[in-house]
């Protein structure tokens, strides 16, 4: 018999209540988890997700890609630095753009399409392959246009997290990218490159490439792909506060739950004291308070993700919040992990029990 | 006996003319229960409290007797020290051939569940289970054994106690009588060789007290079964085969119930 499943069979507004409760701190870390994702992922995703080993940047860019101008043999001299499997160029310039009929802020990325430092985060379609395509992160489809500096470009795919700076991104491709920005800035001399992305030959450490690449071409900063994300100004802070706010919301939910089950148990001490009398044994009462925290946390993780998705499609923050899988996952299973951790104070209190205490107690 | 100054401290326990418990202990050397110089000492220096002092007794299989004293005598210590509740200070309590002071904790507990069957006076029934849930949760605590035998044995039991149409009531459905006679169920459902009783009347009327009490007695001596019941209540110990009387910590004597005039 399960003592466990039985009371919450017979106590059902009880543990619906707690049920309701938990599910709440766990919408909460869900969402909180779920938005300061999206935002990071919305600041830096261009970059995460380019398919590349490193970047090489202007020296005095300050680890900035879009203030980084690099002449364009630059790009030959890393490719000669010894351990560089291949390289490509990568331009970007923020314009105003027209994206599916709407006219908004964007983000334009030039690539070489088959070579480093193309997009990854394709989620339809196809990467540009022509002049006149693109791929775009934002609110487009494919088979809709973009227009930039007064060409008009088909949208033959799209991206998820991939944007920047907050920004919609269109990924073009190398010679699209020059005529818009020509387009944007007449007069332009030459179309700068703004980082170099290589990729390493197999044995190589991307570190030390990056170093080599450091030493042998001057003015120039060469950083792996994390380091590169990592330096983006201000990312830090920002991933250290959203960091501590999950956690902090992530600490109190659990500890919250934990204190729900210590006053149940509480509650129920006299019960638990006859059932040491008769011959429970503190694990399996341990047990049955372990089972009803695994129900409870789970049912509650379950209305909290389905709160989470219908917040997520329902509240506009302007960037693109999506529910994570693996993110959903991880959090219900840190949650549950922590709150059966939670539940040892409420075992700590069963094994304390003096099952003689049962005897002569009204 | 009337010289000896504890009796004579209290009313509540009237002098009878039995042996001491040694002598008695004596007569039953072949007794199922055998308690033996048990002592159990709180605490220690001048904050000592002896509760129970050298206690020896025993009783015999099939025999029904009663724990005899008032409160702070000992009695509920020295129930819970054969019930393997609690320890010894110093002493031997053997059950058959078990001897319960020698058992570790774990073992306790297996021996709770196996060996014996408690009726407390309060808090006596898991709330959120029904009364046949009740006794079938006991079930669980043994191995072996199947699950239809069970529930077989604890309809047979409420059948019995006067509580077939009771069975899927949850203890609150339950009266104060009901729910004692649901707890004496689960007391035998394990078959255990020891049934401990602690005050069962507490919460009872004097009728209703004398009918669980009676009840308890026919279903101990008719599955032959050895009883003891705590009890402070004289009214109750005429159900009973012999009467221990116990005072600040001591047993006194041995009595037939005849013999203290309830």
């Amino acid at each position: 018999m399960s003592l466990g499943g039985t009371e919450i069979r017979r106590a059902k507004l009880r543990f619906g209540l707690l049920t309701v409760a938990v599910s709440l701190l766990v919408f909460l870390i869900l969402l909180l988890t779920t938005l300061s994702n999206s935002l990071i992922s919305s600041l830096v995703g261009a970059l995460e997700g380019l398919d590349t080993d490193g970047l090489v940047y202007a020296a005095a860019a300050q680890d900035t890609i879009a203030a980084s101008r690099l002449a364009p043999e630059t790009e030959g001299a890393v490719a000669a630095v010894p351990g560089v499997a291949s390289v490509s160029v990568i331009g970007t310039f923020t314009t105003r753009g027209e994206v599916a009929g709407t006219d908004e802020d964007i983000q334009v990325f030039g690539f070489r399409p088959g070579e480093p430092g193309q997009p990854t985060a394709l989620s339809d379609g196809s990467l540009p392959a022509s002049g006149s395509e693109a791929a775009v992160d934002g609110v487009a489809a494919v088979g809709d246009t973009v227009v930039i500096g007064g060409r008009e470009l088909k949208v033959v795919g799209t991206l998820r997290g991939a944007r920047f700076n907050a920004l919609p991104t269109v990924y073009v491709t190398w010679g699209a990218y020059d005529e818009a920005l020509r387009a944007a800035n007449p007069g332009l001399p030459f179309v700068p490159v703004n980082a170099v992305a290589f990729t390493v030959d197999d044995p190589e450490d991307v570190t030390s490439v990056a170093m080599a690449i450091e030493g042998a071409v001057s003015g120039t900063r060469a950083y792996t792909l994390n380091e590169a994300v990592g330096s983006i100004p201000g990312i830090d802070s920002i991933t250290q506060s959203f960091g501590i706010l999950v956690g902090l919301t992530f600490i109190i939910g659990i500890v919250v739950i934990g204190f729900f089950f210590l006053i149940l148990t509480v509650q129920k001490m006299r019960t638990f004291t006859l059932l040491r009398a008769i011959g429970s044994s503190t694990g399996r009462l341990a047990s049955t308070v372990a089972l009803q925290i695994t129900v409870v946390v789970v049912l509650a993780s379950l209305i909290a993700l389905a709160l989470t998705v219908l917040a997520v499609r329902g509240i506009d923050t302007g960037i693109p919040a999506t529910v994570d899988p693996a993110t959903v996952i991880g959090t219900i299973g840190a949650v549950l992990v922590f709150s059966l951790l939670a539940g040892l104070l409420s075992i700590r209190r069963i094994a304390r029990i003096d099952p003689a205490s049962a005897v002569g107690s009204r | 006996m009337t010289n000896d100054p504890v009796v004579e401290a209290t009313d509540a326990v009237p002098d009878g003319p039995g042996p001491t418990p040694a002598d008695d202990a004596a007569r039953h050397d072949h007794a199922l229960l055998r308690v033996e110089s048990v002592s159990k000492v709180y605490g220690s220096g001048h904050t000592e409290v002896t509760a129970v002092a050298g206690a020896t007794l025993s009783v015999d299989q099939g025999e029904f007797v009663a724990l005899l004293g008032p409160s702070g005598s000992g009695k509920t210590t020295l129930i819970s020290i054969i019930g393997g509740l609690l320890q010894a200070s110093s002493g031997t309590v053997h059950l058959g051939d078990v001897d319960v002071t020698a058992l570790s904790s774990r073992e306790l507990t297996r021996f709770r569940a196996e060996r014996v069957g408690f009726v407390f006076q309060s808090a006596n029934l898991v709330p959120f289970l029904t009364a046949r849930e009740n006794l079938l949760y006991v079930t669980s605590l043994v191995k072996g054994g199947s699950r239809t035998q069970a529930k077989a044995r604890a309809d047979q039991l409420l059948e019995e106690l006067g509580l077939a149409d009771r069975a899927g009531n949850l203890p609150e459905q339950l009266s104060g009588g009901e729910r004692q006679r649901v707890a004496i169920g689960r007391a035998l459902m394990n078959d255990p060789d020891l049934v401990l009783v602690d005050e069962p009347t507490a919460a009872l009327d004097t009728a209703l007290g004398r009918q669980v009490v009676e009840m308890l007695r026919r279903e101990i001596k008719s599955r032959g079964k050895t009883g003891i019941m705590v009890t402070h209540d004289l009214r109750m110990v005429e159900y009973t085969d012999r009467v221990f009387e116990i005072l600040d910590g001591s047993l006194t004597h041995v009595e037939e119930p005849s013999a203290l005039g309830h």
